[in-house]
């Protein structure tokens, strides 16, 4: 276990190392060592997931998730004379995922929502108990986990949901503005209150 | 600085750590975050999301029929960004200047000095393939997603400071405020 | 959204309904209009062990009252500062969970008891030992009881009584801001099977109760539900880790005059100008319980929170965008069912039984001001996880509202951000804005408790738990 004990941050955060936090986002790094198959399997869901978007809907709906990537890493190159290009004996899974809100609902939200999801893709990894109990589930991944000695986000008090939501907003309020410089102030009262009912769930 | 492409991609980039230099490393990376200009990383244009990891060695599940280790620590870095993995490496390697040598330059086989057009080489020859990017909003720059994070929280101000007020006066606020 | 069925179908455990203590599983019930708490602290480690072996016999237990009810009840609950004080060994102690362990003092930053919440304005022991849960069907009844377990611990030497926290019911078991309060609790398998719709969780067969591991220690909870049940949730070692639990203790002050002061003064821009209309879009519910959501235009004139089906309800499919019960509705945050989305499936591992009383005078209909009274609810939940039920739902559903997409707004009524910002959206044509958000609660005080089973109790004050 290389995450230190759950720090003493402020807000949403929770549940995970300090190194693995800023602000509302979280850091998780996993790598999971892969069975034989799993390098022609990986790849192949790689594939279908990236071809069919709506497989990733749920992943999508789930709504906390900044960006997550899934990366099959099988040879690491030559870097001189004393670092031999390297062929791995076996396939090494690397996830990594930036979220908000605490670890324990991120990982309980992928056990419980994510259950088939999860198993394509950890599957082929050594060790790994299936998604379902959560329990062992997160002690997989609280084994494989490594803290980072450092963590960015551009926008550290800014949720997943929050951006996308300002996102759809900024460009309505821009619209709404262009209308209103031309609206007299009793024409105003009408379409600032059509304004907010269309952008309530935005706020 | 480079135009950025509105396309969020991902950036991995895994290098061996010079033997002896990994706890100096990881004491350097972990105390980035009291920087007095806070990370480095808000001056790499492009970056949304970005982490040093240190890599003591690959996984060796008490499942796996043998272990297979690295033999040595590796620092793996990496990032979501705004346009092409390439572009980005090159920004970080012509932003980083003094950090640069502290991180990568106890690496094996970076150049030195481990800045410009060398490092960025050598990120790239290190640089590891994505299998899968999830991006929740691919198309937003940073620079976007900011600034529509500033017009969620004026409005969401100017709306609960002026509800109170009549539409004129809610008109002359929010014109004050958002006038094209 | 449902949750997956377990592989193997099986009986719910029984629950050792003798050795768990009362009170926890099923509430004794709103006959017991007083309940008292005794903190009480053991300066002297032998001398604890022996009054705690005396009281070990006249602890009340889950077990149903066949020859009537008694008139008053005892309860037994201990810190983590108590069990060190009654001579645990440190390999026993180390078995808690870290944060109970920590205390809840220690963790009021994370919890957002801070400005006039934080512990240092608390007006009960921040360090306590025991605490002492009695209940009572009469004034009398109470005042007996106290003095007999007054008396009892004056005849030990190293025990100090430090704080008594009286509370009591109100007229039609309201809380003090005026809502009917208490009813809507999770059901538990093989207990109370009766509250699962609406209190439960849905699997493809329909409601059922939650495990009851999610509530008692020693039991497997719905992650252990899932597998073959020998599967159980992290719990202290020995006796003291079956039919035990971990609680939560806090006082939690209302400003009464503030809250109606607010009501009146924001309702006068709301819509209508409805202030009960208002007041019901802040907590979710009518006055008398009636949810906003089954009835956006008035409260039910029959509805009685303890009628079976009356916590029958859900968000998604009725109210998804909050028009009919706000997103940020107090009771919708709480205890959100399937508004996150997927169901139950983001929710249900987040429930707590809750035993909460309140405290203090009701504050007069007539009154228009401040009556220099304290009142408030003493909050009292048995959960499993103090992290994974309270403090989640703490944190992450009423610090913040991300979860929910309303950012970072807080819960409205019982959350007031320290620097007078805040805000709570109330969806409609146009929505209306509530802000800046008052400080109606403020912490007065808080202890993370474990009540040990009986048998584990015993073991205690014997010194054989280990």
């Amino acid at each position: 276990m290389t995450v230190s004990e759950p720090g003493t941050a402020v807000g949403t955060a929770t549940g995970t190392g300090a190194g693995n936090i800023d602000g509302q986002a979280i850091a998780i790094t996993v790598f999971s060592t892969v069975k034989w198959w799993g390098k022609h399997w990986l790849p192949l869901l790689f594939t279908t997931l990236r071809l069919i978007p709506p497989l990733t809907r749920d992943l999508r709906k789930l709504s906390f998730i900044h960006f997550a990537r899934w990366t099959l890493i099988r040879e690491l190159p030559a870097n001189g004379d004393t670092a031999p290009r390297t062929r791995l004996r076996y396939p090494h899974l690397f996830f990594e995922s930036n979220f908000n809100d605490g670890w324990e609902e991120y990982i309980d939200a992928f056990s419980y929502v994510l259950t088939r999801g999860m198993s394509l893709f950890w599957a082929s990894s050594y060790g790994f108990p299936g998604a379902l109990p959560t329990g062992p589930f997160k002690d997989y991944i609280h084994r494989n986990e490594l803290e980072a000695a450092h963590y960015y986000s551009a926008y550290p008090e800014a949720t997943a949901t929050m951006v996308r939501k300002a996102l759809a907003l900024a460009p309505a309020v821009a619209d709404f503005a262009e209308r209103a410089v031309r609206l007299s102030p009793a024409e105003f009262e009408g379409a600032w209150s059509a304004f907010l009912t269309d952008a309530q769930d935005l706020l | 600085m480079r135009a950025r492409r509105a396309q969020a991609s991902p950036v991995t980039v895994l290098t061996p750590i010079v033997p002896g230099e990994r706890d100096a490393l990881e004491s350097y990376l972990t105390g980035l975050s009291d920087a007095p200009g806070g990370s480095p990383l808000a001056r790499v244009p492009g970056t949304h999301f970005a982490r040093w990891v240190i890599l003591p060695d690959l996984v060796t599940d008490p499942k796996q029929p043998a272990p297979d280790p690295l033999g040595s620590p590796h620092l793996l870095f990496t990032s979501n960004v705004d346009g092409s993995a390439d572009d980005y490496l090159a920004a970080v390697a012509d932003t980083l200047t003094a950090e640069a040598p502290e991180i990568w330059g106890r690496c094996v086989g970076c150049p030195r000095p481990a800045t410009g057009a060398g490092l960025a080489r050598y990120l790239r020859h290190n640089a590891i393939g994505t299998g899968l990017f999830f991006a929740a909003y691919p198309r937003a720059t940073v620079q976007a997603v900011t600034a529509a994070l500033d017009v969620h929280d004026r409005l969401v101000r100017l709306l609960v400071d002026t509800q109170p007020a009549g539409p004129a006066a809610i008109r002359a606020a929010f014109l004050k405020e958002f006038r094209p | 959204m449902t949750i997956a069925t377990p592989r193997i179908r099986r009986t719910p455990p029984v629950p050792d309904l003798a050795d768990i203590q009362g009170g926890i599983l099923r509430a004794y019930g709103n006959d017991y209009s007083r309940t008292t708490y005794l903190f009480v602290n053991v300066d002297e480690t032998r001398a604890g062990l022996r009054w705690l072996g005396r009281l070990v016999d006249d602890v009340t237990s889950a077990r149903p009252w066949t020859a009537g009810k008694p008139a008053t009840t005892l309860n037994v609950a201990l810190t983590y500062d108590g069990l060190r004080a009654l001579g645990l060994s440190a390999e026993l102690l180390a078995t808690f969970s870290d944060e109970f362990r920590a205390g809840m003092a220690a963790r009021a930053a994370q919890l957002g008891d801070v400005g006039t919440s934080a512990p240092e304005y608390w007006d009960t022991p921040a360090r306590a030992h025991v605490i002492l849960i009695v209940n009572a069907l009469s004034e009398d009844d109470l005042t007996g009881r106290l003095a007999d377990l007054r008396a009892d611990l004056g005849r030990y030497e190293g025990l100090s009584l430090m704080h008594e926290e009286h509370a009591s019911l109100l007229p039609g078991v309201r809380e003090h801001f005026g809502f009917a309060d208490g009813f809507a609790q999770p059901a538990v398998e093989g207990v109370t099977d009766e509250k699962a719709p609406g209190g439960g969780v849905r699997d493809k067969d329909g409601w059922r109760g939650l495990a009851l591991g999610e509530f008692v220690l020693g039991y497997p909870d719905e992650s252990g539900r899932d597998s073959d049940g020998q599967d159980l949730p992290s719990a202290p070692a020995g006796p003291l880790g079956r039919n035990s639990t971990y609680g939560v203790w806090r006082k939690l002050e209302q400003d009464v005059a503030l809250f109606r002061e607010t009501l009146r003064t924001s309702a006068a821009a709301f819509p209508g100008g409805d202030e009960e209309k208002l007041a019901a879009k802040i907590v979710g519910r009518w006055r008398n319980g009636t949810p906003i959501v089954l009835s956006p235009d008035g409260p039910a004139a029959d509805f009685r929170g303890n009628d079976p089906g009356a916590n029958d309800f859900l968000y998604h499919d009725v109210d998804a965008d909050g028009r009919r019960c706000p997103l940020g509705a107090h009771i919708r945050r709480s205890n959100p069912r399937d508004s996150i989305g997927f169901g139950e499936l983001l929710s249900f591992r987040h429930r707590m039984l809750r035993r909460g009383v309140p405290y203090g005078p009701p504050l007069p209909p007539e009154a228009t001001g401040p009556d220099g009274q304290q009142r408030g609810l003493i909050f009292v939940c048995y959960v499993a996880s103090i992290s994974r039920q309270f403090e989640s739902v703490q944190v992450q559903w009423l610090e913040d509202g991300n979860v929910f997409g309303l950012g970072h707004d807080k819960d409205f009524l019982i959350r007031g951000p320290a620097d007078g910002s805040g805000k709570m959206t109330v969806p409609g044509e146009p929505p209306f804005f509530l802000g800046p958000q008052p400080t109606f609660v403020t912490t007065r005080g808080g202890q993370y408790l474990f009540v040990p089973g009986i048998t584990g109790l015993g073991a205690v004050a014997a010194g054989t738990a280990g």
